[in-house]
Order: C-alpha cells, then structure tokens, then sequence
C-alpha cells in the first residue's frame, strides 16, 4: 500500500483511498496542466507507435518475396536477385521478379546466429571473471578507475572494431593463432585447416565477443554489488576461500541476472552490421567451410546487396531484403523479450541497471 | 510547371531543343559549355573501375575551369545507376549500360560515355608462369565448378610447355552490384553457350554455386582477396590493374574471336572499339565485348556517366556540360597521359557526335 503512490508523485500523508486522490488531481488540473499531460501521453505513445509502425513497413515490403519464395526462403540456400538485363522475367505465386531470382536465406539466418552465439560462449566467461575479480579482489579504490574502461570499451563505434579487426586482428589470429588451433583441434572436422586469411567466422565471433563484453560486463558487476555483504562474510567466516565463496555464494545469487545481461548482449550481436560486414568475408550462396571460413550474417548481407536489389526494375529484390529484415527483427524482438522475462524472475519486477553503460 | 522550366530553358540557351530526328543529321550539335558564374560542386557516386579516372581528370578540370569541383567517390556501378535515378548525385558512374528494363523506367537518364576500358582476369598460381592463355569457354568452366584444379587437362591443351601445380582454382567475384560483373559476364556469355543458358550476363547474375569460391567488393577488393588466396582466378579492371601486378597477382591472357589469346593493352583495346563501336546507337548503350578482328581485345566496355536530362538549376547543367564535352575532347581530359595513366583509352571519333547530341540535352 505504501508503495502504491509513489510512481504517481503522491505526497506523503493520511491514506486516500485512490480514486478519490485521482479525481481530487483532475479537479485541480488547471488547462496548461491538461496540455501538458496531452503532449507527455503523446511522447509516451510515440516509441510504441514507431516500433508498430517499423514493423508493419517491413512486413508490408516483405510479403511479395515471401510470396515469391515460399517456404523456400526459409530453407533455401541460394540468395540472387536474378539476370536483370534478360528480356523475360521469372513469376511465381502470382509474382514477378528478374529471370531466374531466388531468395533463400538460410546461410545467412545461420551465419548470424552461429556467429552472435559463439560471441556469446566467448564473452560470457571472460565478463564474469573479469567483474568478480574487480569486485572481489581489486582493492576498492582501484575498482572505478578500472570500471570505467569497461564502460569506454563500450562507447567505441563499431567501424572502429571492424577497422582493428580486418587490418590487425584478423591477420594477427590468421597467421599466429588459426595455424595452432587447427593443429591442435585438427580432429574435430570443422576446426581443420585451410585458415584463410582471416576474415571469417571465427574471427567475427572474436570480435563480437570483444564488443558485448562491456554490455555483459557492465551488468555483472552491478549485480554482483547487490550480493548481501553478511552471506559473503558468513561463508568467509565458515572458513571458506575467496574462490569457494564466489562458487557458493555470489555466482548463485547473479546467476539468472547474468544470464539476462547475456541475453541483451547477444541481442547486440545478432544485429551489430558494420563490423560484421567488415570482417566476415561476405559468402554468399553457401555455409561456410571450416570455422575459419568466410560466412555473412542478415544484416551485413542488407547493407551489401541493396544496390543490387535497387537495380532491380521489377521491385521484388528490394521486397526480399525486407523479407531478410523481418527475420532479423524477429529473432532480436525474440531473444529481447526472452532477457526481460529472465531478469523479471530473477529479480521479482526489481528494476536493474541492466545495459548502463552503453 | 514542365512549361516554365522549358520557357526558362529556351530563353537560357537561345535555341530550341532539337527533337530526335534531326539528330541523325551529321553536323555537329552545339553544346553551351563553360566556366559558370557561381561555384558549382559535381558529385559523382559509382563504378570503382572509372574511380581511379576521375581522380586523374577532378584537378586539371579544376583548373581549365575554376568554379566546378569535381567530387568523385566510388561504390559499384550499381550504386552509380541508383545515386543518378535518385539523383542523389549529378552523375552516376558505371561500367554497363542501363537495362532495358531500367531504361525504360527512367527515360530521362542519359548513358554517356567519356571513356573506353577493359578488363583482364587475373591469377594467383604461386609459382606458375606469369602469363598463362584462358578461353571464354575455360573461364567459364571455373566459375562453374566444372574445372577445379589448375592442372586441369583443359588449362593444359591451351598452355602446351606450360606446367601448372596441382593447385585448386578458387573462383573471385564482386558481390557488390558491378560493372566489372556485367562486362566479364557478357564474355563469358558471348563465349559459353552453358554459361548463356545459366547465369547470363548482368551487373549482378545468379552465380553458379561453387564450394570454394569467394567474394569481394569493388576491384580493390578483388586484389586484397586474390592476393590472399593462392589458386584465386578473379576479373579486374585495368584501371586498377598496375596494383594488382604490384601485388603479385598474374595476368591470363584472353581468348577472343579469332582464337587469339591477348592481354589487355591499348592498341588491342583500340583494335577491339574500332571493329565494334560503329554500330552504336543514339542511346549509346552498346556492348563491346567479344569484338571480331584478329587483334581486338575480348573484354572492352564504355565507361559512362549516368547523367538525369533534366538538372535542378541552369548553372549545374551547364557545368556538367562542360565537364562532359571537356572530358571527351582530346584537346580536354582525353589526353593521351591521362587515359594511359589509368589504361583507358578516347572514344572513337565515330561516337563523339553521339555523345555530344546527348550532352546537349542536359539542361536546367
């Protein structure tokens, strides 16, 4: 009951019932208060309305090639916008596109999620070392100046890492660590060589990894902070070590917030186009080879086909990057709400600072 | 509207727009050209083959006519012909022609040439010749997947005392919409009739599926991942061809009608224009490519500008004019060193007063 009011700015005081206290405040409206509340109704609509409004396009724009396709853009492997200087044309399903256009887009549904997710194993474990040793170990003056380049590594354009990562880190781990990593894990069919030069998926997923670590990172170590001092000093006092304390105690007590935070990280992944398209090595039409191997994800391939699809006279090109969009959109729209409802029941509708910092 | 842009253009220009039969009369169409009053900014957007061209011609037009800066980027033909019909830009650079189907959407946009270029495809076989002879018919079977290794029996008969390593051919192509794909998939359509019946030739055709080819964007691109990849095969334009030598990458040479095998150099390339560029229209959307003559070089295009007939004021058309009929002359940008500079070589005289008709219609 206590709680109630204050979302509403109530005034500490007796008890009202609230519909009184409500109409009581309709009363005392004066006209500029009305215009006021009008134009914050308005702004509170306007994000909703636009991610409807988003959507509805990309659907509207996405159905004739799905038309087009059928369930073969789903299982399809072939993505080409066709022969567009040929005099005749493809129809399908009541459709007109250019002779010979084909829109499959499971190497690229495959490429975003294998690469988001292997960004995720990877970032996962290293942010979560990297919090609990700041937050248990460093000295507590020590732990904001090291906190903050958390929060810098999360405030660099993406362009910025796909740059480092085709000019530095791809031929770096091409040439010194692919060649290794191949010999040792050899045995496992997708991790044999050829290496490549680089750009590919393995390397993506590096560089992924690099850029939501801030975000899972960021989280963490928020959430580590709500750990209760008594339960870490109990388990201490019980004669446990530091490691056994964070195994029994901090880890349990995070563990579904960090799953959230890696949720909201993976999202980041899914969608992250730039340094993607910069590093991926842009296959197109098939999967790729061995770990090491070129691949592209939806949203790279978007930014790397449309001048294609522009070209295209018939207008169905342009629908089928739509219709990858929507993909797209779905699985982000799917994994943000999967990390809203993790953290509702990790923490019982209480509001964490989960993505400050980015 | 229309109206009072017409009447204003008539009292502009002092002369009334010739209507298309009276274009095919020879004498020459006049065009108003130079140094407008007011400083005008001509943005070009496209073909990363006629880039390097442009970065040669933006300071000495700067400085033949003061008040008209030329501003250059590349990004793919695709891009060229997107960025003129969105008039995004005031010329849009490409390697092929519009469509039929895009021309006839766009009646308005001019396809006008300022140059003549080719294209070679290059090699990275270490260890192998510097030169090595590929038909049509062979090129083809690579980027089908039907020749995977470059010891290839068929590669062999065409190299007789030539010996090339097992090696497997990792077949290049731009992913990007592409000039350099219109014009190598026009040779391979001219010289394969598998590859005519299947991809076909465009700015962007439905490749065969191969399990090791890659993909690249714009002909630098095409260096970086040939220079990467030993076996690669991959088509560059020879604007950009003294890199792609300077990388280390080998030049095949080409196979054209006559049996001949060439590489890309201007006297063959001005043989290949000479036999071909006779027959081009009004429109001036001609392919070159596979041109008969025993010395005619197999993969030559035109380089245009995509230009809108219509521009927003009179001082941008008439700085493009002059731009265009500066860049076609050989007493403007055509020179001798500038087109060397980038292996291009001048429009044939026979076009000029094709593309003069079409310049003189820009107006604004």
């Amino acid at each position: 009951m206590i709680g109630a009011g204050h979302g509403a700015g109530g005034t500490a005081g007796p008890e009202v019932p609230r519909a009184i206290r409500r109409r009581l405040a309709d009363q005392d409206l004066t006209t500029r208060d009305r215009v006021v509340r009008g134009i914050f109704l308005v702004a509170a609509l306007v994000p909703a309305a636009m991610l409807l409004f988003l959507a509805a396009e990309m659907v509207d724009q996405a159905i004739p090639a799905l038309i087009y396709s059928g369930p073969r853009f789903f299982t399809g492997q072939i993505f080409t916008f066709g022969n567009l200087y040929a005099t005749t044309e493809s129809h399908h399903n009541g459709i007109t596109a250019p002779l010979h256009a084909q829109y499959g887009a499971l190497p690229f549904i495959f490429g975003t999620v294998a690469s988001s997710l292997m960004a995720l194993v990877i970032a996962v474990p290293v942010s979560v070392g990297a919090m609990l040793a700041l937050t248990e170990r460093v000295p507590w003056r020590l732990q904001s100046g090291l906190s903050i380049f958390v929060e810098i590594l999360a405030g660099i354009p993406s362009v910025a890492y796909g740059f480092w990562g085709i000019l530095f880190f791809g031929p770096f781990l091409a040439h010194d660590i692919y060649p290794s990593l191949a010999h040792v894990l050899g045995f496992i069919p997708f991790f044999r060589s050829p290496v490549g030069a680089g750009e590919g998926l393995l390397t993506t997923a590096l560089v992924l990894a690099v850029m939501i670590v801030p975000i899972i990172a960021a989280t963490t170590r928020e959430l580590m902070r709500t750990v209760p001092v008594l339960a870490k000093e109990g388990a201490l006092a019980l004669g446990m070590t530091q490691y056994e304390t964070a195994k029994v105690v901090t880890l349990p007590y995070v563990r579904r917030g960090i799953m959230a935070a890696a949720v909201l990280g993976w999202a980041r992944a899914l969608g992250e186009t730039m340094a993607v398209l910069m590093i991926s090595g842009d296959l197109v039409n098939r999967f790729p080879a061995n770990i090491y191997g070129p691949f592209s994800t939806i949203a790279a391939t978007i930014v790397n086909l449309l001048d294609s699809a522009l070209t295209d006279a018939t207008g169905t090109g342009i629908h089928a990057l739509a219709a990858l969009g929507c993909v797209l959109l779905l699985i982000t729209v799917a994994t943000n709400l999967l990390g809203r409802f993790i953290i509702r029941r990790a923490t019982g509708g209480r509001v964490l600072p989960i993505g400050r910092g980015i | 509207m229309l109206l009072g842009a017409l009447a204003i253009f008539v009292a502009a220009c002092g002369s009334t727009p010739t209507h298309h039969k009276a274009k095919a009369s020879p004498t020459p169409t006049p065009v108003s050209t130079g140094n407008p009053s007011s400083a005008v900014t001509l943005n070009e957007a496209g073909s990363s083959l006629l880039y390097p061209y442009l970065q040669v011609l933006a300071p000495a037009f700067n400085s033949a006519y003061s008040n008209i800066t030329l501003a250059a980027q590349p990004g793919g033909s695709g891009l060229g012909i997107n960025d003129a019909i969105g008039k995004l830009v005031q010329m849009g650079g490409s390697d092929a022609y519009l469509s039929d189907a895009l021309a006839t959407a766009n009646p308005a946009l001019l396809n006008i040439p300022i140059a003549i270029s080719a294209q070679a495809v290059n090699y990275n076989v270490p260890g192998g010749p510097d030169f090595i002879k590929l038909s049509g018919g062979v090129i083809a079977q690579m980027y089908e997947g039907k020749i995977t290794n470059w010891n290839d029996p068929k590669i062999a008969a065409l190299n007789p005392g030539v010996s090339l390593p097992s090696l497997a051919v990792v077949p290049v192509r731009r992913l990007d919409s592409s000039g350099d794909t219109f014009i190598f998939t026009s040779y391979l359509t001219a010289t394969n009739s598998a590859w005519s019946n299947g991809p076909n030739e465009g700015t962007t055709v439905t490749w065969p599926a191969v399990s090791n080819e890659l993909t690249a964007n714009g002909n630098p691109g095409m260096i970086q991942v040939c220079h990467n990849t030993p076996g690669c095969i991959a088509y560059i334009g020879v604007s950009v061809e003294n890199t792609a030598i300077e990388t280390g990458l080998q030049e095949a040479m080409i196979g054209n009608k006559s049996g001949k095998f060439l590489t890309p150099n201007q006297s063959d390339v001005t043989a290949a224009v000479a036999a071909a560029a006779g027959s081009t229209p009004s429109d001036l959307r001609q392919s070159l490519i596979f041109a008969s003559g025993a010395n005619s070089y197999p993969i030559v295009n035109y380089e245009y500008l995509m230009v809108q007939e219509q521009q927003p004021d009179p001082n941008t058309a008439q700085a493009i004019r002059t731009f265009l009929s500066w860049a076609i002359s050989p007493t403007g940008g055509a020179t001798s060193g500038n087109l060397s500079a980038v292996n291009f070589v001048a429009l044939p005289t026979s076009v000029i007063p094709k593309v003069t008709a079409a310049i003189a219609k820009i107006t604004g």
